[in-house]
């Protein structure tokens, strides 16, 4: 699986709410989408998922165009992980899960193994409304992992803005095996020491544009990161010698 | 469909076939009293229209509202939504306006200006709702709401440019009444309409299940969303236009039927579909049982009277019992 960003523009009206975004990712990378606030990072991962059809450029999976794809084919290649999971309907969460395989066939082993990774497995039968935003976030994880095909693309945005601290080390174990499983895998993230940890790439976006991008150690700097939040960062190192970005 | 569903299934079909008895046996006799026999022959065939025509319009009001609440993602949407009634409403007036002003008779003049008018009102709403190739359901919403306004004026501007009597027999029209008297092929075709329409949706329900998740969600694992909002739009539009056609606006029993089927089967709108069409078909002929039994003095009260007091009241308890989330 190669994913490729050709010069990617999106307009919405006035807005350039991206530009020339360009990019290439193999198999078996994890790549944190960084960039502050309104910087085009949601824009450009629903371009990427084929949610929406860029203005200008194209998204290429394999030199097939994502938004030429059948519906079926992007859910057997594309799996989706959105920053709130909504659901209109009186579902349970398994059913949520269930309907991960909507367009590939019902599988409830896929379905229960989803459920095990994200620890919701006991408690599938909770109705969704009943839910925190937690177990959402990770319902919707699940669903993804559900639908997933090894070897294809996970398109997460900011998947661990709801989860305490033993879910999203999970939630990064669960990143780098479907990594090692051949799978593209790029998340918007805000946590700068979680994206440091998991991710082998990282893209960082300001108004609409790539500012840095390359792998991590070489991007995710004080100075480099510091000049696009407009902060004065430093490292700091844990009790395990780990190196964290943070503000003095 | 597991075990609850058809317990549940059964267990409506046997209080529908109970309100259906009773329909055929209830009679008011002269004095006032109430008494249960079955008419004489001659008169059978006044109990048998309407209680068919209680079938057919509460099973495609419950399925039309059912489907367009997943295609509006609204919890509140109805059939009346769309414009529907307020287009034919404006319909069955402009063909009365032109009846009395050119001295002219249609056959089923009223049957057609409410066909006609559904029609118009439906292809409005969906032309004014498309946006990039589907149906925007807030688009939707707001354009059935303008819709409705503007037929409603266009319904007092007519009735303003017709005769006192006219009026009356309009006012009737629209608190919604079952047909005493139906040709037996029309009664044929609207129903076979409807069951198709009902299977259809029910075929649709994974696709209707999914499609309960936002748009980006229900996108990605796999819908084809655009088609299947230009489908539900088809299906409960044809649904709901039977309803008015054959009833005029009968209140919220579209707005009723799914709510009160989910509460009994929550989940899968395959078998939601048809708890539902259950659901709205025994509203009402329990609403027509209901009226039998009430008598004010002034003839049997207009059957959207009683789903509008009932239906509101019920949908009252629901709401508070569920503390604002229906």
């Amino acid at each position: 699986m190669r994913l490729q960003i050709k010069d990617v523009g999106m307009r919405f009206g006035k807005l350039h709410a991206l530009q020339g975004v360009h990019a290439s990712v193999d198999g078996g990378k994890v790549v944190a989408l960084l960039g502050p606030n309104a910087s085009g990072k949601t824009t450009l991962l629903r371009t990427i998922a084929g949610l929406i059809q860029a203005s200008k450029g194209s998204i290429e999976l394999d030199g097939v165009k994502v938004n030429r794809m059948s519906p079926h084919d992007r859910a057997s290649k594309i799996s989706w992980v959105p920053r709130v999971a909504e659901v209109a309907g009186s579902f349970s969460i398994r059913r949520v899960v269930e309907l991960g395989r909507y367009a590939l066939g019902p599988s409830p082993m896929r379905v229960d193994d989803a459920l095990a990774q994200v620890d919701l497995l006991d408690r599938s039968e909770t109705l969704w409304h009943c839910a925190s935003a937690g177990m959402r976030q990770r319902a919707a994880l699940a669903r993804a992992l559900a639908q997933r095909t090894p070897g294809g693309l996970l398109v997460l945005d900011e998947p661990s803005s709801a989860l305490d601290l033993s879910h999203l080390k999970a939630l990064g174990d669960l990143l780098r095996l479907c990594a090692s499983e051949g799978d593209v895998v790029i998340a918007a993230l805000h946590d700068i020491s979680f994206a440091m940890e998991i991710a082998d790439e990282v893209i960082v976006l300001k108004e609409g544009k790539v500012v840095l991008a390359g792998e991590t150690s070489a991007v995710l700097t004080p100075s480099s990161l510091g000049g696009v939040y407009g902060l004065d960062l430093t490292w700091a190192v844990d009790d395990a010698g780990k190196r964290h970005l943070v503000m003095p | 469909m597991n075990i609850r569903s058809i317990t549940t299934i059964t267990l409506l079909s046997l209080c529908l076939l109970g309100a259906v008895i009773f329909r055929l046996i209830v009679t008011r006799n002269i004095d006032g009293s109430i008494s249960l026999a079955l008419p004489e022959d001659q008169y059978f065939v006044y109990r048998f229209v309407p209680l068919i025509a209680a079938l057919i319009v509460g099973a495609g009001l419950g399925v039309s509202g059912m489907g367009l609440q997943v295609l509006l993602r609204n919890p509140l949407a109805s059939p009346w939504i769309l414009g529907l009634s307020s287009g034919a409403g404006l319909g069955v007036m402009a063909m009365m306006f032109v009846e009395h002003k050119y001295n002219v008779g249609f056959y089923s003049g009223q049957s057609v200006g409410a066909v006609l008018g559904a029609l118009l009102a439906l292809c409005l709403v969906y032309l004014l709702s498309r946006r990039r190739g589907g149906i925007d359901p807030m688009t939707m919403v707001l354009v059935g709401v303008v819709i409705s306004v503007i037929c409603g004026a266009g319904i007092m501007l007519l009735q303003h440019a017709v005769p006192m009597g006219l009026r009356g027999s309009f006012t009737t029209w629209l608190m919604g009444s079952l047909p005493e008297v139906e040709p037996w092929w029309k009664l044929a075709v609207f129903g076979a309409f409807t069951i198709l329409g009902t299977f259809l949706i029910a075929w649709w329900g994974p696709t209707l299940d999914a499609a309960c998740l936002s748009d980006d969600e229900a996108t990605s694992v796999g819908v084809d969303l655009p088609s299947i909002r230009r489908k539900l739009f088809v299906a409960s539009s044809v649904l709901a236009a039977i309803g008015v056609i054959l009833a005029g606006p009968i209140a919220f029993v579209g707005l009723i039927a799914p709510h009160g089927a989910r509460l009994v089967v929550p989940g899968s709108h395959r078998t939601l579909t048809i708890v539902t069409a259950i659901v709205g078909a025994l509203l009402l002929v329990c609403a027509d049982d209901l009226r039998q039994l009430i008598d004010l003095g002034s003839g049997r009260l207009p059957i959207g009277i009683i789903t509008s007091i009932f239906g509101g009241l019920v949908f009252l308890v629901l709401l508070l019992r569920n503390r604002g989330r229906v």
